[in-house]
């Protein structure tokens, strides 16, 4: 393409192709698992087929026996030489029970699919057949599988000396609920139910480690999203200072929080490296990614609400079912989910009380969302069940209680401060580009003709950039910019990208902050040896904290090349200007590399006036971000509020229960846009995750906890085929705060784009007077739901 | 189960025939391997010998002699699709092996005789095979032995075993005025079949003078739900017929599958839907 610049002002705004290039769109990108070392070694784990027994004894001697086969490892033998893993986010931080997880279950399985032990071998093949040569003998126990079984009081315990299965019970919220219920006309109840789904990234985890005995040091190269956060943990686990461990993250095939770490096969194969004194690799099979869960709620949404509308209060006491415990960061999204009520409703009466309960199902990671769609799908299938009681369009109802633009920054009833917003401008763009109205108008129409279409809407506030205090969540990060003797520049972050293409997206930033060409910009990513002290990826931080650090060290280098290049034209520095790598002072010019060149080797000269090398490393810290409890000790831990409007036209067969969606618009805010073709790819994507959420992708258990979901036959996500036109539009309101007024544009969608579907859904068979509030809506339930309405309602004239 | 499988190729019947009874349990025959595969891949399946058989010529090919059509069973699924004498003499199969999922890698891969001796319930060719009457000729103990599809469908969880192949498929062409159509339900794009119906009706003027149907997807096996309709030989044809021809396919599901696809009760009541769109669209077809 050669140079990319448009003919407008600058990079920043411009849907510049991706610095990465085509590599990592064709797969030909080297991930992890194309990184290998001689006498590289193969791991293949013993997982537990029971949810809930005790580990009697284990003989190991078959596995021996084959041939091929390096070391077979024990939870008791691998626990004298390794610790526990230190939790992502430790729920003792925030007065919850606190389990001991290690990467080996010692005596005790909680759920299937628990590691158990590991074969390394010379070859894949040889170690999976070796672990089905391990012969455990378990004693059974009854296992805990749904949440509200786990309260009673004759429930097993999840984790042995617990004394609930609860990880913490956490109330939010505030204002005189009692008085706005009592006010109320009427008391809307939905349950809302959202049931257990997770990501799946084409690349599924893998970890190759490589221990060097002569320097007594470590190398991990993984899919990581946060490699320094991982270092810290890596060198509790294995006993080692964190400056013999070196993380490197190459290339990620899709993470969506599922490679944040806590994993126990992350330091099980850097264990068994050090163990072995050889190379070890482990990849993740489809069974073992779909292990991992997410999501599973039950909420009781209390609407009280007055005959037009009016939202006076809510109440929500909800249950997570987390499944055991994990080191992993999983279990924080049911904490997000209460906190983010009410969304974007500007209700301060609330009452709602979060129940994260442990069970023997496997335990959750974070997901795209991080428990803020399920915000979403709960309020928002709640507002639209309230409007038909009442009788009322439900997109009036809503606009009658968001928040209005003029209330921002916004003090929400659970502590947090939302930035900035226009929500009625949102809903009313997604609206507009899909032609609202005129769908009205064709649903009529098909009813009459016996054709049921749908319109749903949803809406998701997505706070982003989170950071929690006392964990490696963190809201800042460093950045470091180098430009060469030759002109050309290396940014360093400390954020990673997770595939979202946020290295374009910076480099777009330091071109322009620097002045010099996109093209002669490289950007290094998630190296713990190279790249500054960073946090990764998570929460949609990577462009505001990775670009707005990015963009402070490129001023600074930028004052350098400023200050040599006035004194080699020999004109005052105010005269000078840089702009795509030239550098202009009245009639006279000179070239960007000229000048580096001199700064690096005119030291004692021209060069003088500066400090060389032309390196600079920022930190970036968003504002608004309270810690510091306030007097309810409540905390705010997101400096910027994105959020979006879904509207979703689905068309049902009322005869097979199958739905087909027709058309979708998004209106979008993320605050002010980098790089629009960026952010369009991730409302895409989120878009593709609500489609999946709403109306299939399921992980289901037997009756004694043992996953059926193994595959893709079973984990059924949305083909292309399956996607309908999406419109999307920006509708951006900046971050007061934020460098260029960013809001994270990485994860908002999933709930917005969900609830739109199962509305529109309920929307489509509202003659039949259908309510679906439990997800997904696969055929076979639409189905039911419409043979359930026909019964109960025989009068009604229908289909 | 071994670490080590050794691999034969036979050159021709009478090598495979050779092999095959040589071998103990434990043998896998393997074709255009999208069925074994990933099973091996998955680790489910560890065979100690595969048997290719993708060097036999006696198994491949289609070819039309005196009014019967011969379809060797290494016949992929996309020259079944493509092929002119399936195209003109049963349409109705070149259509149903266009509806196989998994895209055109198991198109080009997958064969007539593996989507058969698998015996998978969620499969796509044997409603249209039972539905056109089709005969098998199996190769075993060294003899070839000729026996009607329908009778080898009789036992899902036998299948053909390692010591039995599957050397071609027969059938007798479709009357040009045969009205025909493959249904099938699935929820997402290139996934499998929650249920499907294939059916062949012949009508003179509106009068059906005959009536297959076969439903799939939906129980262990395909059912041949022809017999309980054979009353409506000889009446017209109507909206009502329709009903009660949906009535009596989910009727005629006893044993309903129950997955991931979707529960019984909507499995037996899709049954119904999937049998009366391929009824109403055969009969458009032939009207």
């Amino acid at each position: 393409m050669g140079d990319q610049k448009p003919e407008t002002e600058g990079y920043v705004g411009q849907s510049v192709r991706t610095i990465e290039g085509r590599a990592p769109i064709m797969g030909k990108a080297t991930y992890t698992n194309d990184i290998n070392f001689p006498g590289q070694l193969h791991a293949h784990i013993l997982r537990s087929p029971h949810a809930a027994a005790n580990i009697k004894s284990i003989d190991t001697s078959g596995a021996e026996k084959v041939a091929g086969v390096v070391r077979v490892v024990t939870g008791a033998q691998a626990a004298e030489y390794i610790d526990p893993i230190p939790h992502y986010i430790d729920p003792a931080v925030f007065g919850g029970r606190s389990a001991t997880i290690r990467c080996l279950a010692l005596d005790h399985v909680w759920c299937f699919g628990q590691p158990v032990a590991v074969v390394v071998a010379e070859d894949k093949r040889t170690a999976r057949y070796a672990v089905s040569r391990i012969v455990v003998d378990y004693e059974v126990t009854t296992p805990v599988i749904d949440a509200e079984d786990a309260l009673k009081d004759d429930s097993p315990m999840v984790v042995p000396g617990w004394d609930a299965n609860m990880i913490m019970q956490i109330p939010f919220g505030g204002g005189d609920v009692a008085k706005a219920f009592s006010s109320a006309d009427r008391v809307v109840k939905t349950d809302v139910k959202v049931h257990r789904f997770s990501t799946q990234p084409i690349e599924t985890r893998t970890y190759n480690a490589v221990y060097e005995a002569g320097t007594e040091s470590l190398t991990l190269y993984g899919t990581v999203q946060n490699p320094h956060p991982l270092r810290h943990v890596l060198s509790k686990i294995l006993r080692m200072p964190e400056n013999k461990i070196r993380v490197h993250a190459p290339v990620i095939g899709g993470a969506f929080g599922m490679k944040m770490h806590g994993h126990p096969e992350e330091g099980l194969v850097c264990f068994l490296s050090k163990l072995i004194g050889q190379p070890v690799q482990w990849v993740e099979d489809r069974e073992e990614c779909l292990l991992i869960g997410a999501r599973e709620q039950v909420h009781s949404v209390e609407l009280a609400v007055t005959k037009d509308g009016m939202i006076l209060g809510l109440r929500d006491h909800y249950l997570a079912n987390t499944g055991a415990p994990s080191s992993c960061p999983g279990w924080g999204m049911a904490m997000l989910t209460g906190l983010t009520m009410p969304g974007p409703y500007s209700v301060q009466n609330l009452d709602v009380q979060l129940s994260a309960v442990v069970t023997n199902k496997p335990g959750w990671n974070a997901s795209r969302g991080y428990g803020k769609e399920v915000t979403a799908l709960a309020l928002e299938l709640s507002v639209d069940n309230a409007a038909r009681e009442l009788g009322l369009d439900p997109v009036d109802m809503r606009i009658k209680n968001f928040i209005k633009k003029d209330q921002f920054p916004y003090d929400s009833p659970t502590g947090l401060i939302y930035d900035s917003g226009d929500y009625e401008g949102v809903m009313r763009k997604a609206m507009d580009i899909i032609g609202y109205e005129d769908w009205k108008k064709q649903q009529e129409e098909a009813r009459e003709e016996g054709r049921y279409i749908g319109i749903g809407v949803g809406f998701e506030l997505t706070p982003e950039g989170g950071t929690l205090p006392g964990t490696l969540v963190a809201g800042y990060d460093s950045s470091t910019v180098r430009v060469a003797p030759d002109g050309s520049v290396r940014i360093l972050t400390g954020v990673t990208t997770p595939g979202s293409g946020n290295p374009t997206g910076i480099a777009q930033i330091v071109a322009d902050e620097l002045g010099v060409r996109l093209d002669t910009i490289e950007v290094v990513q998630g190296d713990t040896t190279t790249c500054p002290y960073g946090f990764g990826n998570s929460s949609g931080r990577s462009t505001i904290v990775g670009g707005g650090s990015a963009a402070k060290a490129a001023i600074e280098v930028r004052e350098k090349i400023i200050k040599v290049a006035a004194a080699l034209m020999e004109v005052g520095e105010s005269s000078v200007t840089m702009k795509d790598g030239i550098i202009v002072s009245g009639d006279k010019t000179i070239g960007l590399e000229e000048v580096c060149y001199a700064c690096y080797t005119r030291a004692y000269d021209v060069g003088s006036v500066i400090d060389p090398p032309l390196e600079a490393t920022a930190m970036f810290k968003p504002g608004l971000v309270r810690h510091t409890p306030n007097e309810k000790g409540q905390i705010n831990p997101y400096p910027s509020y994105s959020n979006a409007a879904y509207v979703a036209i689905s068309e049902v067969d009322v005869n097979t229960g199958e739905v087909k969606l027709l058309k979708f618009s998004v209106a979008h805010d993320c605050g002010n846009v980098i790089n629009p073709i960026l952010v369009e790819g991730q409302a895409c994507g989120a878009i593709m995750f609500g489609i999946g959420a709403a109306m299939a992708e399921n992980i289901t258990f037997d009756e004694n906890g043992r996953q059926l979901t193994k595959n893709f036959m079973d984990y059924v996500m949305p083909r292309i085929g399956d996607v309908p036109p999406i419109t999307l539009a920006h509708h951006d309101s900046p971050n007061p705060v934020n460098y260029k007024g960013l809001k994270g544009a990485g994860e908002a969608g999933v709930g917005g784009s969900a609830a739109a579907v199962v509305n529109s859904v309920n929307n489509a068979l509202s003659p039949f007077g259908v309510m679906m509030t439990e997800t997904p809506l696969t055929a076979p339930r639409v189905w039911s739901a419409i043979q359930e309405a026909k019964k109960a309602q025989p009068q009604r004239k229908v289909a | 189960m071994s670490l080590y499988p050794a691999f034969a190729r036979p050159r021709d019947l009478g090598q495979a025939a050779e092999i095959m009874g040589s071998l103990s349990t434990g043998a896998m025959i393997i074709a255009g391997g999208q069925e074994v595969m990933p099973s091996v891949n998955y680790g489910a399946l560890m065979p100690e010998v595969y048997i290719d058989v993708g060097q036999i010529t006696a198994l491949k090919g289609i070819s039309e002699e005196n009014g019967a059509i011969q379809i060797g069973s290494f016949t992929v699924h996309r020259d079944v699709q493509q092929s002119d004498v399936i195209q003109n003499n049963l349409p109705l199969l070149s259509y149903a092996a266009a509806q196989i999922g998994g895209g055109m890698q198991v198109h080009n891969r997958g064969t007539i005789g593996g989507n058969i001796v698998s015996m998978h319930p969620l499969y796509d060719i044997l409603p249209s095979l039972l539905a056109l009457g089709a005969d098998v000729d199996i190769l075993k103990d060294g003899e070839e032995q000729r026996m009607a599809l329908a009778d080898l469908m009789k036992d899902a969880s036998h299948g053909l075993g390692s010591e039995s192949l599957l050397v071609r498929v027969l059938l007798k062409p479709m009357t040009p005025d045969a009205g025909w159509a493959y249904e099938k339900l699935k929820i997402t794009a290139g996934g499998y079949g929650s249920a499907n119906a294939a059916a062949i009706v012949t009508l003179d003027s509106d009068k059906i003078t005959s009536l297959r149907i076969i439903v799939g997807a939906v129980s262990a096996l395909p059912v041949d739900i022809s017999d309980a309709l054979s009353d409506y030989r000889g009446q017209a044809w109507s909206e009502h017929l329709a009903e009660e021809i949906e009535a009596k396919a989910s009727a005629a599901i006893k044993e309903p599958l129950s997955d991931h696809q979707g529960d019984g009760d909507w499995r037996r009541a899709m049954a119904g839907v999937m049998a009366r769109r391929a009824i109403e669209a055969a009969v458009k077809r032939a009207g």
